[in-house]
């Protein structure tokens, strides 16, 4: 008896202990791979050789171990032919990182001053080359403004209307129900005047876009050196975040390029911030009402959803509580 | 731990000046970031290195993850020092 629990406890020590040698030898692995991180070349001869020190080191060049090495030195191979298929890592442009925008919660709304501050802006930088022709100044009442103020706003502009009683077309000042105007008569003047590059219309930009409030906010403020070994040509502009790295537009939002209205410091990244809340806005005025909805909806859903479960005890309340009784005696 | 502490005043200072002329606080928010990313400017630095000399090679990839990394740790900073 006595032998055999100490056999017992033998195969038990092996076992634990070739657990053991197993989960060094994933460590080895892990410590490899995490040496010589990705980028290719020659980080496979790298991986190869490290693992054989370690392997030495350690004094175990079991076979399973050399399946694994040579599993994972495939799985590497792979993945630097599939590095090798998009060499270009410009392509898609770097990721913008999430921002943490005060309109991200499903509850929460635009910040108003903000996009009131962000037409600021884009009235007086982006639209000198972007149209913006699904947006009307009557968009803007009750949104960033006042009805006076938008008709203010919209009187600045001169507007080609007619034909008049004499068939003939005039211009008038602008009304709440314009258009914003557009800078370009079209597209062939737009890129004409841009070297080329078609400033796109900003209406929709931040759903046209992927990540697109993220995108544009670091768009606008991502202006930085080109990195080793690219050359941008004359009349672009490198921006990492854009798609294949040259941009046609140059760094327009700069610090104190404007004066807000109501006193806040015109920096870079305030400017920026509050007219991609003004694009967001444009791109979702839906928004703020959706989610109001939302809420309604969610807390009378949770009233009804409290009915129903009360309404359905109720009724089967003398259902599961009857007793069923089997009359043997007659 | 001393140098956030510095960080913060350098901010008050910044935020003091910027009644007469605005200062964007993301270089700073920035440049605060730098020492968590030095894994990836050592590669950066590294593939320029290695680049050296070859016309069509270039270190797209490492600077992406360089400012990747920055990006994704001044995010929140930027945003705290903003209306």
């Amino acid at each position: 008896m006595a032998t055999r629990v100490r056999s017992t406890t033998g195969v038990v020590a092996r076992r634990l202990s070739r657990v053991v040698v197993f989960m060094q030898e994933k460590q080895a692995l892990r410590t490899c791979t995490t040496q010589s991180t990705t980028h290719h070349g020659l980080e496979l001869l790298q991986v190869m050789k490290c693992w054989q020190q370690e392997a030495g080191y350690k004094k175990i060049a079991g076979r399973g171990f050399r399946l694994l090495a040579l599993l994972g030195a495939g799985a590497t191979g792979m993945l630097g032919l599939s590095g090798l298929a998009y060499a270009d890592e410009a392509e898609h442009g770097l990721q913008s990182p999430s921002y943490p925008w005060t309109h991200n919660g499903i509850f929460s709304s635009y910040d108003h001053t903000s996009i009131r501050r962000g037409h600021q802006v884009f009235k007086q930088v982006c639209a000198a080359c972007h149209s913006m022709n699904l947006i009307a100044y009557r968009d803007l009442i009750g949104v960033a403004y006042t009805e006076d103020e938008v008709k203010e706003i919209a009187a600045e502009i001169e507007v080609q209307d007619g034909p008049n009683d004499e068939g003939e077309m005039f211009s008038r000042p602008g009304k709440p129900s314009d258009y914003f105007p557009a800078p370009y008569a079209n597209e062939q003047a737009a890129r004409f005047s841009n070297g080329g590059a078609y400033p796109p219309d900003l209406s929709l930009i931040c759903k046209a876009r992927h990540n697109g409030q993220n995108y544009v906010f670091a768009l606008l403020t991502g202006y930085r050196e080109p990195p080793a070994g690219v050359s941008v040509r004359e009349g672009l502009y490198y921006n990492p975040y854009f798609p294949g790295g040259a941009i046609a537009m140059p760094k327009v939002i700069n610090d104190g390029g404007i004066e807000f209205e109501d006193g806040t410091p015109a920096s870079a990244s305030q400017m920026a911030k509050d007219v991609v809340s003004f694009l967001t806005w444009a791109a979702e005025p839906e928004a703020d009402e959706r989610k109001l909805i939302g809420a309604k909806w969610i807390f009378v859903g949770c009233l009804l959803l409290f009915q129903v479960g009360h309404y359905k005890r109720w009724k089967w309340a003398p259902i599961k509580s009857r007793k069923l009784v089997l009359d043997v005696v007659n | 731990m001393g140098q956030p502490a510095t960080k913060e005043k350098e901010q008050e200072e910044g935020e003091e000046e910027e009644d007469p002329s605005p200062v964007d606080t993301k270089p700073e928010c920035e440049e605060s970031c730098k020492p968590r990313c030095v894994k990836q400017l050592l590669h950066y630095e590294a593939c320029i290195k290695r680049i050296e000399g070859s016309p069509r090679k270039h270190c797209t990839g490492q600077y992406f993850d360089y400012w990747g990394c920055i990006d994704k740790c001044a995010a929140p900073k930027i945003f705290r020092t903003l209306k």
